[in-house]
């Protein structure tokens, strides 16, 4: 096995990374599990198509789901604020977290060998992909109430063992992308 | 109707009065890194390395912290941005902030 690496910069645009077969396949799954989960409420019967078509949805309740909501906050902490807003705005902001996940699963989808090469573009989808899921398993982790020492302690028979393992790794995949783009972007703004 | 009434005159100071009456505001969240948040506020903001791991810590420490000013429609455009990255933002008027 080699050591992980993560993500380096190649030249002036290209974010490079080497995936085991068996961690691309968890990124694709996870990234899959991500647009279906927002694809979710997205279609409603009832939905008027005009409406629909410039992205007005017929619901403006925040989700019922702990994790969509996390991924679909409220924008104002005022109700009727926040319903009008997400009404003019949800299934926007669905569509572009669905186009971050599907940029990343069908990149690693077509990337047989496990390497993939972003450009800036890419790479900030990923970023964007990488964090909604982490965003995902955090609710289901608890990370808001339980401590680190709490997770990391988790029993081996703890099914969120598991979790806690792929979240850690994202986490430190997430990084070492950063760590690429940041290399010469403090350089670029003033 | 009194309620009405008020938040209409509301939005009509706001119109005559309105230098930057809005903000947007991000609040600490356990799961997105430190890195990341710095590298959103540059992206999304053009602000400079020092800038965005200033505001960064604030959100880190306080809790939060007032990222951008401006109308009101701006801020929705930035929270909305903030949204689609996972940042947990809200806008409010600048006048009721923290």
């Amino acid at each position: 096995m080699s050591e992980p690496a993560g993500f380096s910069r190649h030249g002036d645009n290209a974010f490079v990374a080497e995936f085991s077969p068996a961690e691309r396949e968890v990124l694709i799954n996870l990234a899959g599990q991500i647009i279906e989960l927002l694809s979710e409420r997205a279609d409603h019967a009832d939905e008027d198509p005009l409406a629909a078509m410039v992205g007005i949805t017929s619901h403006d309740s925040p989700p019922d789901d702990e994790v969509l909501l996390r991924l679909l906050p409220n924008a104002y902490a005022d109700g009727v604020d926040a319903a009008e807003f997400r009404r003019y705005t949800e299934s926007v902001l669905r569509n572009k977290k669905k186009a971050h996940a599907m940029s990343m699963r069908v990149l690693l989808k077509s990337a047989e060998d496990g390497g993939v090469e972003l450009d800036h573009d890419n790479a900030n989808a990923w970023l964007g992909a990488i964090n909604d899921i982490r965003l995902a398993l955090g609710v289901r982790l608890k990370v808001e109430e339980r401590t680190h020492d709490e997770l990391e302690l988790l029993a081996p028979d703890d099914p969120l063992r598991g979790v806690y393992a792929v979240y850690t790794w994202l986490g430190w995949l997430q990084e070492s992308l950063l760590q690429a783009l940041m290399d010469d972007s403090a350089n670029e703004v003033n | 109707m009194v309620k009405i009434k008020s938040k209409i005159e509301e939005e009509i100071q706001a119109i005559f009065n309105s230098d930057k009456p809005w903000v947007t505001i991000v609040w600490d969240d356990p799961v997105n890194l430190m890195t990341y948040v710095t590298y959103v506020f540059m992206e999304l903001f053009g602000y400079s390395k020092e800038r965005a791991t200033e505001l960064m810590l604030k959100v880190h420490n306080d809790g939060k912290a007032v990222v951008s000013t401006g109308s009101r429609e701006e801020m929705e455009h930035d929270v909305a941005r903030l949204h689609e990255f996972g940042l947990w933002a809200t806008l409010q008027r600048g006048d009721q902030a923290l």
